[in-house]
């Protein structure tokens, strides 16, 4: 079967009929699969699935996230994942398995506040996903400025195999936490480096679905700062 | 519905209405998608004298939690008047007409959005209406399909809305505020033009079936007209190229 | 309302930095307000109408004029009520339902902050002594909240008042009733104009953004009028200013006053 040209959709149109399998963001009514939201339709070995321009973040496994917390009991912090469903870290994460933490101990290590870069564990919809902080490049974030771009965007910041973050990672000597959530950690000794580093973020979050980025995001890299 | 005297002739000899409309013609409507900064999803509409500006948060958290679904997400919808919206000033508190529309609108969107996508969560929507001229209910649902959209919340098809009624013995699309003061049925309609259900039906007067069948089918068209203008807001805030609005 | 918000580590330390080195997070000075667009009439059928967008908060004010019975102690002047609401497109802790105490305050402050300063001459609005006055309502609806909406309603309700049009009305009867296509403009004496700062360590920043005034120690609101005298003050937030700070504060609110009283002036002739 042959690939069709990418369509922009809206909810409710009609993307193709026939015998395809209705993929993400798409549904199957009668004979026609239809979009459930605003975006490019894509269809190709006989799956139609929706690329979204819209819309927030929902928590899958696997994904790395950056949270904000925003409170704790004795078992688990919570953190806003820029979700709807809030992240869940329990104390076990931290303190390990059979270590009974009290208020202070939670507080000491991870307050109100602190951001982190997490990983998220399960995601099953039926509770608060899980998250962790246990891993490489994981953990509390001291430093660096916060940024954040909707998380459809996020695909295109990283670009073909990294291709894009990698370009204003090394033109602007900065480094780039991404979390799939659409929060960003922007660091950089270099504060000019890190101004340009956020306006070549901004400029993506705005032009995201213009076909000549990467020319606009390289020209803006290059040209004078002020 | 008044029925009341007017000086106002609603249809002259030529089939031309107060407005200077003919009686299939709507009301000028045009609409802009994402006009808010916090709001996940907004849109500003204009139809006819109507401005309403409708913001769209979620799905996000249900608070009090004994709200919140476990197997769905819930809809809730605010349709509220602002106190200079009309002609005399209307005190800030939800009266029981904004309730009973709320609740009408809640029901026209929710065969349209795929609540079981978020389970125990919640989509708000909240309908300002900043000026009134006859037909809110059906401007505040077409604006609110498309902030819903411009959200990202999936639905199964956007639901437009247009009323149908009937003023000097003629049946009419689109009815404004003098007509709806002064003429004899108004029957607002919301509908989803791809699927081709009608979600919100109301009638305040007398028809004849007849008459009945006309309006639903004129409305209908109505709303088709509409759609095209909700799809255009649509294009033009995500499919544009770049061009600065 | 700022309650709900918890402000991240990383911007409260980025933005206490950025003070100590004398610079705001938007590179604004500390003296300066956003920048602030006045549109009037956007409400044609009210009697008045103005939206003011301060950066990205954005307030609709709306003029409602009506007969009314006077208040009984005063039944030779007119009335004048303003109020103010949050709407919940406006951000998204914004709740439905009766006001919380940071709306109610907001209402009263901007209430007061127009009607102690005079600005309409309510002996000019009676129809008939003690019997039957001019009622002006004055309501704000904030439609998106980045901070500051004492001074966004402040400029939203004296923008929509001095450029309303007041419907003539004669008593036929005993009653009031409106000519038709006759107005009169409003007894305009004085333009109020609030500036709030806000106090975050020894420094005081005019016109807070919300992350800002989520991070903010104390804060005051002044209105003056256009004589530059100080006719409505709010202090507000858990902690308190010295004697020094508020003299300065006051300075501040009457020069940023000034600047954004010709804005609301320009926002009338313009529309001409």
């Amino acid at each position: 079967m042959s690939s069709e040209r990418k369509r922009h959709v809206i909810p409710g149109e009609i993307i193709t009929s026939g015998p395809y399998r209705a993929e993400q963001n798409t549904i199957q009514v009668g004979e026609n699969i239809i979009s459930t939201i605003v975006g490019l339709s894509d269809v190709h070995d006989g799956s139609v699935r929706v690329i979204p321009l819209t819309g927030g973040y929902m928590p899958k496994d696997d994904d790395l996230v950056i949270g904000k917390i925003v409170s704790h009991s004795s078992l688990s912090w919570t953190a806003d994942i820029n979700s709807c469903y809030v992240g869940m870290l329990p104390a076990s994460d931290v303190f390990g398995r059979d270590y009974s933490s009290s208020s202070d101990d939670m507080t000491a290590k991870l307050a109100k506040g602190d951001l982190i870069a997490a990983r998220i564990v399960n995601a099953d919809m039926t509770r608060d996903p899980l998250i962790t902080i246990s891993g490489r490049e994981l953990g509390k974030i001291d430093s660096g400025e916060l940024v954040k771009i909707s998380p459809n965007k996020v695909p295109r910041l990283i670009g073909k195999r990294g291709s894009m973050i990698q370009m204003i990672e090394s033109s602007t000597n900065s480094q780039v936490t991404i979390g799939q959530n659409g929060l960003l950690v922007v660091s950089s000794e270099d504060p000019n480096g890190l101004l340009k580093a956020i306006q070549a973020i901004e400029l993506i979050e705005e032009q995201a679905h213009v076909a000549n980025l990467t020319d606009q995001v390289k020209e803006m890299l290059e040209s004078k700062s002020e | 519905m008044g029925g009341r005297d007017t000086d106002i002739v609603l249809l002259d000899e030529n089939g031309i209405r107060c407005d200077g409309r003919k009686v299939n013609e709507t009301r000028k409507v045009t609409i802009k998608a994402g006009v808010l900064k916090n709001a996940n999803g907004s849109a500003y509409i204009e139809f006819g004298d109507n401005k309403i500006l409708v913001g769209v948060y979620g799905p996000r958290d249900v608070h009090p939690k004994h709200l919140s679904d476990t197997d769905t997400g819930i809809l809730r919808c605010r349709y509220h008047m602002e106190p200079f919206s009309v002609g005399e000033r209307k005190k800030p508190a939800p009266s029981r007409r904004e309730v009973e529309i709320s609740k009408v609108i809640k029901e026209a969107l929710e065969p349209a959005v795929m609540l079981k996508e978020f389970p125990r969560t919640a989509v708000d929507v909240y309908m300002e209406v900043l000026q009134a001229d006859g037909g809110t209910r059906c401007a505040a649902l077409t604006g609110a399909s498309v902030a819903l959209a411009d959200a990202g919340i999936p639905m199964r098809d956007l639901v437009a809305g247009c009323a149908a009624g009937k003023a000097a013995d003629a049946v009419i699309l689109d009815v404004n505020n003098e007509e709806d003061q002064a003429g004899q049925a108004d029957l607002p309609i919301g509908y989803m033009p791809n699927l081709k259900k009608i979600t919100l039906l109301q009638l305040d007067g007398v028809l004849t079936p007849e008459e009945y069948k006309q309006c639903i089918e004129i409305g209908i068209d109505g709303c088709n007209q509409v759609y095209e203008i909700q799809k255009k807001a649509l294009q033009d805030k995500f499919f544009s190229n770049g061009d600065k609005q | 309302m700022s309650d709900g918000l918890i402000i991240d580590q990383l911007k409260k330390t980025q933005i206490l930095e950025l003070l100590q080195e004398g610079k705001r997070v938007d590179g604004r000075q500390f003296d300066e307000p956003r920048k602030l667009s006045i549109d009037i009439g956007v409400i044609p059928k009210a009697e008045g109408s103005a939206r003011a967008r301060l950066g990205d908060t954005e307030v609709v004010a709306g003029v409602k004029v009506q007969p009314e019975r006077p208040f009984p102690d005063t039944g030779d002047k007119g009335m004048l009520i303003c109020t103010a609401e949050i709407l919940p497109i406006a951000h998204p802790t914004a709740e439905t339902g009766p006001p919380q105490p940071d709306v109610v305050e907001l209402a009263r402050v901007t209430d007061r902050g127009i009607r102690e300063s005079g600005m309409l001459d309510m002996k000019q609005l009676v129809l008939e002594k003690d019997k039957s006055v001019i009622g002006i309502f004055c309501d704000n609806a904030v439609t998106d909240h980045d901070g500051n909406l004492f001074d966004a309603c402040s400029y939203a309700s004296t923008a929509a008042i001095n450029s309303c049009k007041i419907p003539k009305y004669e008593m036929q009867d005993e009653k009031p009733v409106k000519i038709e296509d006759e107005f009169i403009e409003p007894p305009i004496t004085t333009l109020p104009v609030s500036v709030t700062m806000a106090k975050i360590g020894d420094h005081i920043l005019v016109d807070p953004t919300i992350e800002e005034w989520g991070i903010m120690d104390a804060r005051i609101t002044i209105t003056s009028n256009s004589d530059g005298n100080v006719v409505a003050l709010q202090k507000g937030g858990s902690d308190g200013f010295s004697q020094e700070e508020l003299i300065e504060c006051a300075e501040l609110s009457i020069k940023v006053g000034s600047k954004i009283r010709e804005i609301i002036k320009q926002s009338k002739q313009s529309d001409n």
